[in-house]
């Protein structure tokens, strides 16, 4: 089986072509050079695109912009080459890099998405429960460094492979594929304006 | 044929054209309904929902030309200007598209986009002409000389015509979007009544923030309960204004540029008075004034095709250089 996995959900995207657990390329780039990085690692790995057999994609939560390329390359590339795809969170596959830690990314506006109880959520970093001793990571640890660490919390150096959400993870999560159409992305807020909707301070 | 996707602000669209301009299918797939409730486009809320649409609305026009994706031989995208994350939605589908069967990719400007509205058959217009572009995010006089591009005369310097439109339609609380609701109600009213002004700039630009504030005032100085009495009014009068403003610029420029020909594209030139005031001039046809894949195909057959692989990490740009 071989598996064409990327997530773009945060500013280090991840590409990856795994074949039977096999790691034949990856690649880290940002998210709109991502299709020059398939490229790129399906040739290191010599895999023709047509010989790719699965799509694995990151659904976030990250940055809205940079999510929503991964997804529409996801559905996209489903569609041109009639392959089933399945998405994984970008948080699953930060923990899965590093057993036992808690994975953290910087959802701007002064806040993190992290897995609570195995639930992706929305919080500041100051309302995350950190336990002492416990291992942090993701680009929402480097950045709230400070705050973890001042609770007791341990967050690798800034260049640590750890903070990277590589895509052989995502490969090695992905379960139940079928069509991209269902694959939805972790936005976790609803858009401002709904909010100000909601709360009668937008008036039309 | 030419695959052309257009996803620059809240319109999802894809289009199939032939290299001579015929037009295979035109799928739109408008989202003005979602975003009434916030009495305007939100991009956050517009990029979410390209998101959900361009798969579909591409499948959609395959479909329509009874093509498949072996049947396309350059695939067109709107690259800017625009929502850059709207864009970017647009941009990632059409290089993955292009990417998977090694096709050429050619990057439209969307103005250059409205222009190549008029080059679609059948009718098509034959340059040079002088074309004037008007819709919600645009309003521009341009000089065209050939199918390629086109050299800009006159812009506007704060609101577009478009918006104005919006911003008239929420003031007379005629909700979102504004055009074709000024448009309708204006005709039960008196273009007269009231007398509001559009500011003269120098050159051949446009300014519609002035004519806005007017019509606050008018709407002010009104008893209570009589805005409902003279809202016809207060529509015909506004449009008449704007009109007046974008035909009056159009022959001015038209005249000291020696231009033969005029020609109007945009959301815009889909208004009955417009329309009526430039009836001598090349209308661009109502399906594709509004944005559509369509004028975006068209406009890729006389821009700059990049070959395969040279746009794996092409970007969006969100406004003109």
């Amino acid at each position: 089986m071989t598996i064409l996995a990327f997530d773009t959900a945060t500013d280090v995207a991840t590409v990856a072509v795994v074949r039977d657990g096999e790691v034949l390329a990856e690649r880290r780039s940002r998210a709109i050079r991502i299709l020059h990085e398939i490229e790129s690692a399906l040739a290191e790995a010599g895999v023709e695109r047509g010989a790719v057999e699965r799509l694995a994609v990151g659904t976030g939560p990250g940055s809205y912009t940079g999510l929503r390329m991964g997804l529409i390359t996801a559905r996209t590339l489903a569609f041109a080459l009639g392959v089933p795809a399945a998405g994984v969170s970008t948080l699953d596959a930060l923990a899965a890099g590093s057993p036992g830690a808690t994975p953290v990314i910087d959802a701007r506006r002064g806040e993190i998405f992290t897995l609570q109880d195995g639930q992706p959520s929305v919080l500041a970093p100051e309302d995350l429960p950190v336990v002492p001793g416990s291992l942090y990571v993701g680009d929402g640890a480097v950045r709230y460094r400070g705050v973890l660490e001042d609770r007791g919390g341990t967050v690798p150096g800034e260049e640590s492979e750890a903070h990277v959400p590589w895509a052989r993870h995502h490969a090695a999560l992905a379960a139940d594929f079928g069509s991209a159409e269902r694959l939805e992305p972790l936005y976790l807020r609803v858009p401002d304006a709904e909010v100000a909707v909601q709360e009668g301070r937008l008036r039309i | 044929m030419i695959l052309g996707l257009e996803t620059s602000c809240d319109e999802t669209a894809a289009a199939l054209v032939t290299a001579d301009g015929e037009v295979r299918a035109n799928v739109v797939a408008s989202q003005a309904e979602l975003h009434a409730r916030y009495g305007g486009v939100v991009p956050e809320v517009a990029s979410r929902r390209h998101l959900e649409l361009v798969a579909p609305v591409v499948e959609r026009a395959l479909a329509d030309a009874g093509a498949g994706l072996a049947d396309v031989d350059a695939v067109a995208v709107t690259r800017g200007p625009g929502l850059i994350g709207a864009l970017l939605v647009g941009l990632s589908a059409a290089k993955t598209l292009a990417w998977s069967r090694r096709l050429p990719l050619v990057p439209v400007d969307h103005l250059h986009g409205h222009v190549a509205s008029l080059f679609l058959e059948p009718g098509s217009v034959e340059p040079p002409f002088l074309c004037l572009l008007a819709t919600g995010g645009h309003t521009l006089l341009l000089d065209v000389q050939d199918r390629a591009g086109y050299r800009v005369v006159g812009t506007t310097l704060d609101d577009a015509a478009g918006e104005a439109f919006d911003k008239g339609a929420r003031l007379l609380g005629l909700g979102y979007p504004g055009g074709a609701a000024i448009d309708r109600l204006a005709r039960a009213g008196d273009p007269e009544a009231f007398s509001l002004p559009v500011a003269r700039v120098p050159g051949f630009d446009f300014s519609f923030s002035g004519l806005k504030t007017a019509l606050v005032y008018a709407v002010r100085a009104l008893e209570a309960g009589e805005l409902e009495r003279r809202r016809a009014d207060l529509a015909a009068s506004y449009q008449r204004a704007i009109v007046r403003a974008l035909v009056g610029r159009t022959r001015a420029a038209a005249e000291a540029l020696g231009a033969q020909k005029v020609a109007v594209v945009g959301g815009v030139a889909s208004n009955s008075e417009l329309r009526e005031s430039l009836a001598d001039a090349e209308l661009a046809p109502l399906a594709l004034c509004t944005d559509n894949a369509a004028m975006i195909a068209s406009a890729a057959r006389f821009a700059t095709a990049i070959p395969f692989p040279d746009y794996l990490a092409l970007d969006a740009y969100a406004s003109a250089a």
